[in-house]
C-alpha cells in the first residue's frame, strides 16, 4: 500500500518536473522576436511607456529587495537548534517609526510619482479632449456583435448625412492628425482597442463614451475588442490604416461620393450616425 | 474591565451531548468541525472542478483546435472532443465563478472559518449552530444547481464570471444556464451572509476569558474582517443578482439599453452594482489567508509576529479602504475624471496599509529560527506570489497605464497572483497547518514538502506569462489569439503558459494521495506537534472532543509568545500559561 502510494506520488513528480522543462524548453527553443509592447505609432503613448518604465524599475528594485530577504531568511535563518529566535514584538517607539518611515518613502516615492505623472498625463493629455481649433479628425464607432462600424462625417463635415463614408472593420486616418473618437455599442458590451495606441474605451449600448489620439507613423494598426462579447469575441478585430494627409482625402473623397450614389433614406438600420460637435 | 468581561457569554455555553444518529453527526450536523469538513470537502471538489476546467482553458490556447485529450471526447462530444468558442466562453465563465464563490469561499471561510474561530477563541460552537448548518446547506443547493447548468440546453452561464449586461441579459446569453447561474450566485451568497452573520457575532460574544481583541491570534482577525466584508458587500452582489433575474425572466430593463431594447436602462448600473461587491470581494478572499499566514510565519519562525497590533489595524484599514476604490475596475468607462482620478488616488492608498503588512511579515521571520515545515513554505510561497501580485497591481491602479492594459492578460496575471496563486498557497498551508488537529493524524511531510516545490514553481511560471504575454497586448477571454496576426508570435509563450499550468495541474497528485491516505491511515498525531501557542494546540485534544473544551480555559497571553528569554524549558509560552517569572510574582502578591 505504502509503496505503490510513493510510485503514484514520484509519477506524479517526474510528468511535472517533465512538463515544467518542456515548458522552459520550449521559450529557449523558439526565442521570439519581441514580447514587449507592440510598437507604439502615436504621439502620446510614450508618455504611457514612460509611466511602465518607471513603475517597472520601482517594482523590480521593491521585489528583488523582498525576494532578498526572504530567501535570505529562509536560507541562512534556519532553526538547526542550538539559539534561539529573537524576542522582539516590534511595539517599540522606534519600530513603529521604522515602519511608517519605509512606508512612506515607498508611497510618496513611487506611488506619488506615479500619481502626479498621472495627474499631469490625464489633464494635460489623455483627457483633454480636442476642441475645433486642433482640427481633429472626427469619428464615429458603433460596435456590434461581431463588427467595429466607422463612421467619417465626409466633406460637409456632419454626420448622419448622405455623404457620410461608412466600413466595417475598416478604419482610415490621416498622420499627425488628432483622431477624436465618440464610441457606442448597438447590443453588448464592446470595447474599442488600439494597442499600438496605448489606449482603449469601452463602447456601451445606450450611452456614449470616447477617446482621442493622434498617430504619427502611417501603416496598418489593429482595432480589437477589449471585452468579452460573446462567442466570437476573439474574431472581432479590423484594421486602421494611417496614411498620408493626400492619400487619406482622395480615400474619402472616392468613399464618400460612392457612398451618395448608394444612399438609401429607407435603410434605416444604416443611419446609426448621430450628431454632434466639438 | 471586570464587568465587560461578564458580558460575554462565554460562561454560559452548555455542553451538549454529542449526537449519535449518523444523518445528526455526518450530514445535518451542527458541529462546527463537522461543518468545517463539509465545507472542505465541497470545495476541494470544486478546486479540481475549476482547475480541470483551466487545463481546458489552456489547452485551447496552447494547441487551438486539437481535440483535448483522453477527457475531450466525452466533454466536448458534440465538436469531435475540440473545445468550440461556446465551450470556451462557457469555461472560462465557470471556471471563474466556481474557483471563486464554490472552492476559495468554502475552503478559506466556511471551511478554516469555521474550524478556526470557535477553538481559536475558546468557544464550545459557534454561537448560531443551526444558521451554520443552515449555511452549508444553502451552499450546497448553490453547488447542485450550478452543476445541473453545465446539462441544460444551451450550455451553461459563458458571459464571464463578472457577467456584464447586456451580455448576461437574453439578448446575450439566452438559455437556462445564466439564469442558473444567477440563482445559484444568490443562494452562495445567502450561505455566505448566513456565515458571516455567525462568525461577527461569535467573535464578539463567546472569547474566552482574558482573550481580548488584541489577544486574539490574527487568524481570528483576518476571518472576523472577512465576515464584516461579506455581510456588507454580498448582499450588494444579491441585489445585482435579482435584477439580473428579472431582466432575464421578467422582461424588465434595468441594465438593457441601446438599438435592440426599448425603453432606458443602463449597463453600467450593473457594473457598479458588482464591483461595490466585487473589490471587497478580492479582499474578502484573501483575508482570512493573510492573517492565517501571518500567525504561521510567527510560529515557524518561533519569533513573536512583528507589530502585532498594527498587523491587525493594517488589516482593518484594507477593509475601510476596501469598500471605496472598486471604481479602479472601471477606468476605461468615460467615468467622469473627477471620480477616475478620486478612485486612483484611493486605490494608491491601499497600498500603504499593505505595505505595512508586508513589512510586518519580513521582520517578524527576519532573526526568527525558521523550521520549513510544509505550512511554512507554503507561507513563504504567498508572501512571495503576492508580494508579484501587490506590485504589478501598481501598473492597473494607474489610469494612463490601464488605459493599455485593461482587459488584456496582464490583468488576468495580477488578479490570480494576489488572488489565486496566493489563495491557493495559503489553502494548503492552512489544509497542512490544521490537518492533525482537525483528523488526529499525521501527513507525510516529505510529500507536503514536495508538493510545495510542484506548486510553487508552476504557479510562478503560469501567472508570470501571463503577465508578460498582457504587456505584449494579449486581452483576456480569447478563444484563439491567433486570430490576431499581432499576436501570432506570441503562441511559443501560451504554450510555455500552458505547460506550465499542466505542470502546476499534475503537481496535486502527491496532495491528493498524500491527503486522502493520511486522512485514513496517517499516524495518530499529537495534541500539539507544532509546538505553538494557540488555544485549539495547547488546550484540545486531535481531533478536539465534540464541545471542544472541557473547561473553558483562561486566556493571559497574546498568541506569540515564543522565544521569551524567560522561558527556559522551550521556546514558547501558551496563550493560557502564566509565565514561570511572572508566577513568582503573583504568588507573592497578596490576594484580592
Ligand atoms: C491555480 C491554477 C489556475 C489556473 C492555471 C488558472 C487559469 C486561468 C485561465 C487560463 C483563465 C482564463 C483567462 C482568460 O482567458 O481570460 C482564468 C480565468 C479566471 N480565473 Fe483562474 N486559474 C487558476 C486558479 C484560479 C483560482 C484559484 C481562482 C480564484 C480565486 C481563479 C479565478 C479566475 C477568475 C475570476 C478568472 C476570470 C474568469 C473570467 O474571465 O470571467 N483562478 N484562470
Ligand atoms: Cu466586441
Ligand atoms: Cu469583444
Amino acid at each position: 500500500m505504502k509503496r505503490s502510494r510513493f510510485k503514484l506520488a514520484t509519477h506524479a513528480a517526474y510528468v511535472s518536473a517533465f512538463l515544467t522543462l518542456i515548458a522552459a524548453s520550449r521559450v529557449w527553443a523558439d526565442p521570439p522576436t519581441t514580447w514587449g509592447r507592440p510598437f507604439d505609432a502615436s504621439l502620446d503613448g510614450n508618455k504611457i511607456d514612460w509611466l511602465f518604465k518607471f513603475t517597472t524599475i520601482a517594482i523590480g528594485i521593491l521585489f528583488v529587495i523582498m525576494a532578498a530577504i526572504l530567501i535570505w531568511a529562509t536560507v541562512m535563518q534556519r532553526d538547526t537548534g542550538g539559539r534561539k529566535a529573537q524576542y522582539e514584538h516590534g511595539i517599540g517607539r522606534k519600530h513603529l517609526l521604522l515602519t511608517a518611515l519605509v512606508s512612506s518613502i515607498i508611497f510618496f516615492g513611487v506611488d506619488g510619482t506615479l500619481l502626479y505623472s498621472s495627474f499631469v498625463d490625464l489633464t494635460e493629455t489623455f483627457w483633454k479632449w480636442p476642441t475645433a481649433k486642433d482640427h481633429p479628425v472626427e469619428v464615429e464607432v458603433y460596435a456590434q456583435q461581431w463588427v467595429w462600424n466607422f463612421r467619417l462625417a465626409g466633406p460637409d463635415g456632419k454626420f448622419n448625412t448622405p455623404d457620410d463614408v461608412v466600413t466595417i472593420n475598416d478604419l482610415h486616418l490621416p498622420v499627425n492628425t488628432p483622431v477624436f473618437v465618440k464610441i457606442k455599442s448597438k447590443d453588448v458590451i464592446h470595447s474599442f482597442y488600439l494597442p499600438n495606441m496605448r489606449i482603449k474605451q469601452d463602447a456601451f449600448p445606450g450611452s456614449i463614451t470616447q477617446l482621442w489620439f493622434e498617430p504619427t507613423k502611417p501603416g496598418q494598426y489593429v482595432v480589437g475588442c477589449a471585452q468579452h462579447c460573446g462567442v466570437s469575441h476573439y474574431k472581432m478585430h479590423g484594421t486602421m490604416t494611417v496614411e498620408s494627409q493626400q492619400e487619406y482625402e482622395r480615400w474619402l473623397h472616392d468613399e464618400s461620393t460612392a457612398a451618395k450614389r448608394r444612399f438609401d433614406q429607407a435603410d434605416s438600420d444604416a443611419h446609426w450616425g448621430w450628431d454632434w460637435e466639438i | 474591565m471586570e464587568s465587560h468581561e461578564h458580558d460575554q457569554d462565554h460562561d454560559e455555553q452548555h455542553i451538549h451531548p454529542e449526537p449519535t444518529s449518523f444523518i445528526r453527526k455526518y450530514i445535518f450536523s451542527m458541529d462546527h468541525k463537522v461543518i468545517a469538513k463539509q465545507f472542505i470537502w465541497l470545495g476541494l471538489s470544486f478546486l479540481f472542478l475549476g482547475g480541470t476546467m483551466a487545463m481546458m482553458i489552456r489547452w485551447q490556447l496552447a494547441n487551438p483546435g486539437v481535440p483535448f485529450p483522453i477527457i475531450g471526447k466525452w466533454v466536448f462530444a458534440g465538436s469531435n472532443g475540440i473545445v468550440s468558442p461556446a465551450a470556451y466562453t462557457s469555461l472560462f465563465t465557470m471556471h471563474g465563478t466556481i474557483m471563486i464563490f464554490f472552492a476559495i469561499t468554502p475552503i478559506m471561510i466556511g471551511g478554516y472559518g469555521n474550524f478556526c474561530i470557535p477553538l481559536m477563541i475558546g468557544a464550545r460552537d459557534m454561537v448560531f449552530p443551526t444558521l451554520n448548518m443552515l449555511s452549508f446547506w444553502a451552499q450546497f443547493t448553490s453547488s447542485c444547481v450550478l452543476v445541473a447548468s453545465f446539462f441544460v440546453p444551451m450550455g451553461a452561464a459563458a458571459a464571464g464570471w463578472t457577467s456584464y449586461a447586456t451580455l448576461s441579459t437574453q439578448l446575450g446569453t439566452p438559455g437556462w444556464g445564466q439564469t442558473m447561474w444567477v440563482i445559484a450566485i444568490f443562494l452562495a451568497g445567502m450561505s455566505t451572509i448566513m456565515g458571516a452573520v455567525n462568525y461577527i457575532t461569535t467573535v464578539i460574544r463567546l472569547r474566552a476569558p482574558g482573550m481580548t481583541w488584541f489577544k486574539m491570534p490574527l487568524t481570528v482577525w483576518g476571518l472576523w474582517l472577512t465576515a464584516i466584508l461579506n455581510a456588507l458587500f454580498v448582499p450588494v452582489l444579491g441585489s445585482a443578482a435579482i435584477l439580473l433575474f428579472l431582466d432575464r425572466t421578467f422582461g424588465t430593463h434595468f441594465f438593457l439599453a441601446g438599438a435592440m431594447v426599448k425603453g432606458g436602462g443602463d449597463p453600467l448600473l450593473y457594473q457598479h452594482l458588482f464591483w461595490i461587491f466585487g473589490h471587497p470581494e478580492v479582499y474578502i478572499l484573501i483575508l482570512p489567508a493573510w492573517g492565517i499566514i501571518s500567525d504561521i510565519l510567527s510560529f515557524f519562525a518561533r519569533k513573536p509576529a512583528y507589530s502585532y497590533k498594527v498587523t491587525a489595524l493594517a488589516m482593518v484599514a484594507i477593509c475601510v479602504l476596501s469598500a471605496v476604490v472598486y471604481g479602479h475596475h472601471m477606468f476605461v468607462t468615460s467615468m467622469s475624471p473627477l471620480l477616475g482620478e478620486s478612485f486612483m488616488v484611493l486605490t494608491m492608498i491601499i497600498s500603504v496599509p499593505a505595505c505595512v503588512l508586508f513589512l510586518n511579515w519580513l521582520h517578524t521571520i527576519w532573526q526568527g529560527r525558521l523550521r520549513l515545515t510544509a505550512p511554512m513554505l507554503f507561507s513563504l510561497g504567498l508572501v512571495f506570489v503576492f508580494g508579484l501580485g501587490g506590485l504589478t497591481g501598481i501598473y492597473l491602479a494607474d489610469i494612463p497605464t490601464d488605459l493599455y492594459l485593461h482587459d488584456t492578460y496582464f490583468v488576468v496575471g495580477h488578479f490570480h497572483l494576489t488572488m489565486a496563486a496566493a489563495v491557493f498557497l495559503g489553502a494548503f498551508a492552512s489544509i497542512y497547518f490544521w490537518f492533525p488537529k482537525m483528523f488526529g493524524r499525521q501527513f507525510n511531510h516529505t510529500w507536503a514538502k514536495v508538493h510545495f516545490w510542484l506548486s510553487f514553481i508552476p504557479i510562478n511560471m503560469v501567472f508570470c506569462g501571463m503577465l508578460v504575454i498582457g504587456n505584449a497586448g494579449m486581452q483576456r477571454r480569447l478563444y484563439n489569439p491567433n486570430e490576431y496576426e499581432l499576436f501570432r508570435h506570441l503562441h511559443p509563450l501560451n504554450v510555455f503558459i500552458s505547460y506550465s499550468a499542466f505542470a502546476l495541474y499534475f503537481g496535486q497528485i502527491p496532495f491528493i494521495i498524500n491527503f486522502f491516505y493520511s486522512v485514513f491511515f496517517g499516524k495518530k498525531a499529537e495534541q500539539n506537534p507544532w509546538e505553538v501557542t494557540t488555544l485549539e494546540w495547547t488546550h484540545a485534544s486531535s481531533p478536539p472532543v465534540h464541545h471542544n473544551y472541557d473547561v473553558i480555559p483562561t486566556v493571559l497571553n497574546g498568541p506569540h509568545e515564543f522565544s521569551n528569554p524567560l522561558v527556559t524549558d522551550k521556546d514558547w509560552l501558551g496563550q493560557c500559561e502564566p509565565l514561570p517569572s511572572a508566577a513568582v510574582v503573583a504568588e507573592k502578591k497578596p490576594a484580592g
